[in-house]
């Protein structure tokens, strides 16, 4: 059977309600996606009927509980004596106030801990103010040091990571192309090649001072070999 | 000891973690206010409140109309409990039969209001009909809810109306609902189906598109 526009808007609650069979299913879905005037119905009516399903529940009037309760039970009599003097803790054995009571001595519990009240051994003297703000204070004061410190550390352990990274990331230079130190020369020499690092050249120019030095000092008998050491001819 | 598996048991249902014999805990409530227990009457209240507010409020519309029909709803629960037999289906079905059938006699009642209103409303006014006349509290309750909803569905006939409730409101099988408005399961079908339709029609007039 063809299911026609008929059909489709007499089992549109079934279908969104789950009602259909397999087959049912099947040739209404056919239709609805193919037909340009039930596509829109079915797909309108389905978020109607998701926007109810999630509506929510009205809060309900405080005042209605008692009122009913006054209309059919009669108005309740008075408590005299100590048990009127007492009836308000019977609002307290309420499930809401067992959570509030929770999370406020939840809430002391942290605060005093961090307060730097010992659990173990208390003193009413660590109750005191003034012991309070000082604990606190101090407290404080190292839980800030220690995430001063923690940070430092991080950055520190960054930059090592970081350089270690980079010196991966260089390329890898192939071994024909490292540069060999010229064989028997030695680093500073003046010969006309380079020192391989600053270092030596640093060394090799202190070494140029010290014999220049000893050469003016001493011109006949280091004159040559300092001479001949550096080069060059020494006045 | 009793008292302490009360209180845990209200700190449980508060939690969202409600245990799956309702039915059966209504049905041992009901024994006791029968045994004259008003503890368990309270209960009761308690318990169904909520659930009848809201389908009065949604049928009238109106927060102080649904107080009252609340109020009117327990009060014949409570003078015909010796009427109600678990057999027949569970407690909280037979309570919205009973509300139902108050809000249909309430529909009755003031539908010549109604007619007098609406000749009202259609005089050209000046105020903003939407909060003329309207207190706090149901600003508030419309605001929290989609008025343009709940503005539809007054508009549906109280037949659709009831049964567009029950089924996406209130969220009751069609076997519930056949029951609450002591309908054929057919029929029960029809007046959903209908229901919808007109309603999502009526908001489409009022240039709402459900999302």
């Amino acid at each position: 059977m063809t299911w026609t526009c008929e059909h489709i808007e007499a089992r549109l609650s079934d279908y969104l309600d789950g009602l259909l069979s397999p087959d049912e299913r099947h040739e209404f879905d056919m239709h609805a996606n193919s037909c340009e005037n039930c596509a829109p119905m079915v797909a309108g009516i389905s978020q109607l009927v998701g926007g109810l399903h999630s509506m929510a529940q009205i809060e309900t009037p405080p005042r209605l509980v008692y009122a009913i309760l006054n209309q059919t039970l009669g108005p309740r009599a008075a408590k005299k004596g100590w048990r009127a003097t007492f009836a308000w803790l019977g609002a307290l054995a309420s499930p809401r106030f067992a959570y509030y009571g929770v999370s406020v001595a939840a809430t002391m519990l942290i605060l005093l801990t961090a307060a730097g009240f010992s659990w173990r051994k208390p003193k009413l003297a660590d109750l005191s103010p003034v012991n309070l703000y000082h604990t606190a204070n101090s407290k404080a004061h190292v839980a800030y040091a220690r995430s001063t410190k923690f940070v430092s550390d991080l950055r520190v352990v960054y930059e090592i990571q970081s350089r270690l990274n980079k010196d991966n990331e260089l390329p890898t230079t192939p071994e024909s192309t490292v540069p060999q130190s010229a064989p028997g020369k030695a680093p500073g020499s003046t010969d006309g090649t380079r020192p391989a690092t600053p270092r030596q050249q640093n060394r090799a120019d202190g070494l140029g001072r010290e014999l220049e030095i000893l050469a003016t000092e001493v011109p006949v008998v280091s004159g040559h070999l300092c001479g001949q050491l550096l080069g060059r001819r020494i006045p | 000891m009793l008292a302490l598996c009360n209180f845990w048991g209200k700190l449980v249902t508060v939690a969202g973690f409600e245990a799956d014999d309702t039915l059966e805990q209504d049905a041992q409530l009901v024994q006791q206010c029968l045994q004259g227990d008003g503890s368990a009457w309270e209960e009761l209240v308690r318990r169904h409140t909520r659930r009848i507010f809201n389908i009065c409020y949604r049928f009238t519309g109106n927060g102080t109309e649904a107080e009252d029909l609340s109020q009117d709803v327990f009060l014949r629960v409570y003078k015909t409990l010796g009427s109600y037999r678990s057999a027949h289906g569970g407690f909280a079905t037979w309570m919205t039969s009973v509300t139902r059938n108050l809000l249909i006699d309430h529909y009755r009642r003031t539908k010549r209001d109604r007619i007098t209103d609406s000749l009202e409303d259609s005089m050209p006014v000046v105020e903003n009909k939407e909060s003329a006349g309207r207190r706090p509290d149901q600003q508030l309750l419309l605001g929290e809810l989609s008025s343009q909803v709940q503005t539809a569905l007054t508009k549906l006939s109280p037949e659709l109306r009831e049964a567009v409730i029950l089924r996406d409101l209130q969220q009751l099988d069609y076997n519930e609902i056949r029951q609450v408005l002591d309908v054929p399961e057919g029929t029960v079908k029809s007046r959903i189906n209908r229901g919808r339709i007109e309603l999502a029609r009526i908001l489409q007039q009022m240039g709402v598109r459900p999302s």
